[in-house]
């Protein structure tokens, strides 16, 4: 039961700092202005006059094979231009999420932009050092675990007679990947949590702390954590269905479309504050 | 038990035999005319050892010199040795591929050959010191062994005929260039020694296994003995015609036979399951649409008119839900490749689902083909439609016209990739493009685009122009993505480009007389181009120079477009009745009051509309074809201008009272191989909505992607 409070103490807690997500829509709005910047110029280039323009689709192959002829010797520039924010936007993130756990755990205190940012600051270098231990974390699990368990797997594909045991195992691999993956994410939220509520001033102490929290309820602590990335995949499934929606042409339809896009983003990011909003009440909750 | 035909009615027989000489049979053979009576009639044993994974063999060979010149050898191929060891050509070439490789080497333990240990005249004469092997291509290597040469004693005289017998052990590869074996599952092709093609004046074009080259040979009639284990499920060229079982050994042997095919391929495997149907082409097509397609193509009825076909089907237990998806694509190939180009003339085509982890599928034999799908196969997605399609349109290049692969690659795979979009597009229309995760299709979720099979080519072909002619030689091409995006994209692209330049009456003329003119024959690039222009009735040499032999972009577009309202009055100095008089501005103004004033009004405003065309391509056109531009003005009018496009650049200028709406370049979408439609129209608004929900959705991709790494930090 504490896993359903925790939740739905967690989602309390998000409306009630319901300005941080503006902060942060605001924050991705920005960023991914930047980075989309040169290629909505592009497009309007190449389609705002353009018969085309009035017809195309969004993913439209003969176009998009157009483009790779025309701006061909620009395709490094252009990946590494993305490459380059997306790396960024992780770095800053890494900053920004001092500032949301700051002011979720502070429960009476207002979310102000001075706050936000102070907290930012606040714990930005422990946050870093945490960033960097996660690294460790992600080169053990895809290096070594996931290689461990493709040569545990490797005889029954190599000797498969059919294309089942592939389907089925590569899959299998996958959900493998994907659930230890959570289990690393979720150790580093416990972590920067630690941090924030317990003001721990040593990094490496909040993991190891995190770590003893989980040890005695990791089953719980988990089902917090894959329940909100099922209520994520609900959102996302529920995107695909009205964005197809809202594909036709008319005015209303663009300005509803933008809106809707809009409400995702926004969603996305209520999800990311959920996570810290729910496991910060679950570790309330469960003091140790 | 049979009964006596002693104790039968004559009218039992007599009757049925009467239906059966009145019903449209199954394709036959043509008979052989003299002239085109096959150079090549083989006899070939084969025995499998599925344990050891070798093939031991005989075979006997009828070589009729039909040159008017004397032959002193006789040149093989010997493919299986491409995979003998890493100093074959093959195997070179697919250590130097940049970007991707056609044949990955096999691994220990893994390599396949082929070793002739014996080949002798049937009368008498040993051959096997003769043996030498030969390295025609440039650059020269000594080490490969895929092409090997024998000496007669006395040269061959023009009309004689040699007969030769061999003997042959082969280890069969671990699947290398959809040959080889996996488990219990043998994929056997390109297995056996064929002569290459004597060229009266050239000599033998045999050429070695090249990492991009598929195969060249002589027309042939075939007699196969394949021995196999008990249990095996056989699948081959042509058709079998006996099965003797041999208890002792467990063996079986099937006796395969067919005429007029340039190569044998087979399968075995003991998880095969057989299904066979009828393709009856009186239920196939109808009578509207053979009288339609007759009167396309300028023929009588009765030649258009289609045999059936026996479709033999060898698939995979863990696909049969699928057995319907097959025929029904086969059913489709079948009848529009027969009424557009001339009917299939054999009597069985028998569709392989490859064995798994044989590499096999996607390959084309005479008679035979291998397809390929998934056990999770989408709905949306043509496949397994669209290799099934493409596979069996090869009988009517590769197989039936048979094309020197080895030299013109793209009279093969243009051509077959060109025709089975058009098929496609007939029998399924456009189909989703696919997307999966670790083989589980997502199409039901993601809603991908459905496109034809000409606008995925486009999107190749236009990419690729810079790199090569299509024309090039197999493995003279950059590298595979060269040689794959010319030879299959690209020249389809430039078919399909034709078809809309000539019109379709005349293009199906063109395809039906080429197809039917070179059967049993090796054509050219130049009789290709000959038949066009025979056909066309104007001499279309210029599109092949331009698009086919030369690496040239095709671009026509819009530069700009505008109307600026044309001054009714003009100022400065003008000769007036002998005087000079000037025209002011402030003298202009007072016109233009008094125009006003006049209780007819003004004169109605006039604009120069401006459109500045531009050649940003290489390629121009020629010949009687001119560049065709559609001009649309604010009131719905239309004017149509032609420009020669021989220049960079030209300007079209009109005087209307309406301004210019839009303009654009080949209105009717001919030019399909241009490589930027977006630049063939220009308007003079500016952003569209279309386009904005589009900027919205990229952006809001953006956005999420963004989104999602934070997840990371």
């Amino acid at each position: 039961m504490s896993v359903i409070r925790s939740i739905g103490a967690g989602i309390g807690g998000t409306f009630r700092k319901r300005r941080l997500l503006l902060y942060l829509w605001a924050v991705n709005v920005v960023f991914a202005l930047a980075v989309a910047a040169a290629p909505l110029v592009l497009i309007q280039k190449e389609l705002g006059h353009s018969l085309l323009g009035s017809s195309i689709g969004v993913f439209d192959i003969p176009w998009l094979g157009e483009m790779v002829l025309k701006y061909q010797e620009a395709l490094p520039a252009l990946a590494a231009g993305l490459a380059v924010p997306a790396l960024l936007f992780i770095l800053l993130y890494v900053f920004l999420n001092g500032g949301i756990l700051g002011r979720l755990l502070d429960r009476e205190g207002p979310v102000t932009l001075a706050a936000f940012l102070s907290d930012c600051g606040r714990y930005a270098g422990r946050f870093f050092r945490l960033f960097l231990m996660s690294l460790v974390f992600y080169a053990v699990l895809f290096g070594g675990l996931l290689s461990l368990v493709s040569a545990g797997l490797k005889p029954w594909l190599e000797g498969a007679r059919t294309e089942w045991p592939l389907l089925i195992l590569s899959n299998l691999r996958f959900l493998v990947g994907l659930l230890l993956l959570s289990i690393v994410h979720m150790v580093f939220d416990y972590a920067r949590i630690v941090i924030v509520a317990d003001e721990e001033r040593r990094a490496f102490r909040a993991l190891r702390l995190a770590l003893g929290f989980l040890k005695k309820r990791f089953f719980r602590a988990w089902a917090l954590y894959l329940l909100i990335f099922l209520a994520f995949l609900a959102g996302t499934a529920l995107d695909l269905v009205v964005s197809g929606r809202l594909a036709g042409p008319s005015t209303l339809a663009v300005i509803l479309g933008l809106v809707w896009a809009q409400v995702m983003v926004v969603f996305q990011i209520w999800s990311k504050a959920l996570y810290f909003s729910a496991q910060s009440e679950f570790y309330r909750m469960h003091p140790y | 038990m049979n009964k006596p035909i002693g104790s039968v009615r004559p009218s039992a027989i007599l009757i049925p035999l009467i239906f059966l000489l009145c019903a449209p049979g199954r394709g036959q053979e043509q008979p052989p005319d003299p002239a085109q009576a096959p150079v090549l009639r083989y006899e070939i044993w084969a025995d499998l050892d599925e344990v050891n994974k070798t093939l031991r063999g005989r075979e006997d060979i009828v070589w009729t010199n039909r040159s008017a010149e004397p032959v002193g050898d006789m040149v093989f191929h010997l493919y299986w040795n491409a995979f003998k060891n890493e100093a074959s050509t093959f195997l070179r070439e697919a250590r130097a591929e940049t970007l991707w490789s056609r044949g990955a080497a096999p691994r220990d333990g893994e390599w396949g050959w082929i070793d002739v240990t014996s080949v002798r005249l049937a009368d008498g004469p040993d051959l096997t010191p003769t043996m030498e092997f030969l390295s025609p291509d440039e650059p020269a290597n000594p080490d490969d062994r895929t092409v090997m040469r024998v000496v007669f004693p006395e040269p061959v005289q023009p009309g004689d005929t040699v007969r030769l017998h061999l003997e042959f052990h082969s280890k069969i590869p671990r699947t290398v260039a959809r040959s080889g074996y996996y488990r219990n599952s043998f994929f056997i092709a390109q297995w056996f020694p064929k002569p290459g093609v004597y060229e009266e004046g050239r000599g033998w074009n045999a050429h070695e296994y090249h990492q991009n080259s598929e195969f060249f040979a002589d027309f042939a009639d075939f007699v196969v003995h394949l021995t196999v284990p008990r249990d095996f499920v056989v699948g081959s060229s042509g058709k079998q015609t006996g099965i003797r079982v041999d208890e002792e050994r467990g063996k079986t042997t099937y006796t395969c036979r067919q005429s007029m095919i340039h190569d044998f391929a087979w399968t075995a495997g003991d998880r095969y399951i057989k299904v066979e149907r009828d393709f009856v082409a009186d239920e196939e097509v109808t009578a509207e649409e053979y009288e339609r397609t007759a009167e396309l193509l300028g023929l009588p009825l009765e030649e258009v008119k289609l045999p059936n076909v026996r479709m033999i089907l060898l698939f995979a237990p863990e696909h049969r839900k699928q057995i319907d998806r097959h025929f029904r694509a086969l059913r489709a190939a079948i009848k529009y490749y027969g009424l557009w180009y001339g009917p299939y003339p054999y009597e069985t085509v028998t569709m392989v689902d490859p064995p798994f982890r044989t590499g096999s599928g996607g390959m084309e034999y005479p008679t035979l083909f291998t397809a390929g799908t998934r056990v999770l196969p989408s709905r949306d997605v043509l496949s397994p439609e669209g290799v099934i399609v493409h596979e069996y349109g090869h009988a009517y290049w590769y197989g039936l016209v048979a094309t020197n692969e080895f030299e013109e690659p793209w009279l093969d795979e243009g051509f077959t990739t060109y025709s089975t979009g058009r098929v496609l597009a007939v029998a399924y229309g456009p189909g989703a493009q696919p997307v999966s995760y670790n083989r589980i299709p997502l199409n039901s979720i993601f809603r991908m685009p459905k496109l034809f099979d000409f606008e995925l080519n486009r999107a190749a072909a236009i990419n690729i122009a810079r790199f090569d002619p299509v024309t090039a030689w197999s493995w003279k091409f950059y590298n595979t993505a060269s040689y794959g995006a010319n030879v299959y994209m690209r020249a389809a692209t430039l078919l399909e480009t034709l078809e809309r330049l000539l019109g379709e009456p005349t293009w199906a003329r063109i395809m039906r007389t080429y197809h039917m003119r070179y059967r049993y024959k090796h054509p050219t690039t130049a009789d290709f181009i000959a038949v066009v222009n025979e056909l066309a009735g104007t001499d279309m040499t210029w599109y092949f120079e331009e698009l086919l032999f030369a690496t040239h972009d095709f671009d026509y577009g819009i530069a700009s477009v505008s109307s600026l309202e044309k001054p009714r009055r003009l100022r400065g100095v003008f000769d007036v009745d002998g005087k000079k008089e000037e025209m002011t501005s402030k003298r202009i103004e007072a016109l233009e009051s008094e125009a006003a004033a006049d209780p007819d009004g003004p004169a109605p405003k006039e604009y120069i509309t401006t459109v500045v065309l531009r050649r940003f391509g290489e390629a121009r056109v020629r010949g009687d074809a001119r560049v065709e531009v559609l001009v649309r003005f604010k009131d719905g009018s239309t004017e149509t201008r032609f420009w020669d496009g021989q220049d960079r650049w030209a300007r079209l200028e009109f005087v209307k009272p309406v301004q210019v709406d839009w303009a654009r370049v080949d209105p009717q979408g001919v030019w399909l191989i241009d490589a930027n439609l977006a630049n063939n129209s220009r308007g003079v608004d500016g952003l569209r909505k279309n386009v904005v929900r589009l900027m919205i959705r990229f952006f809001y991709n953006v956005q999420c992607v963004l989104q999602s790494l934070s997840a990371w930090s």
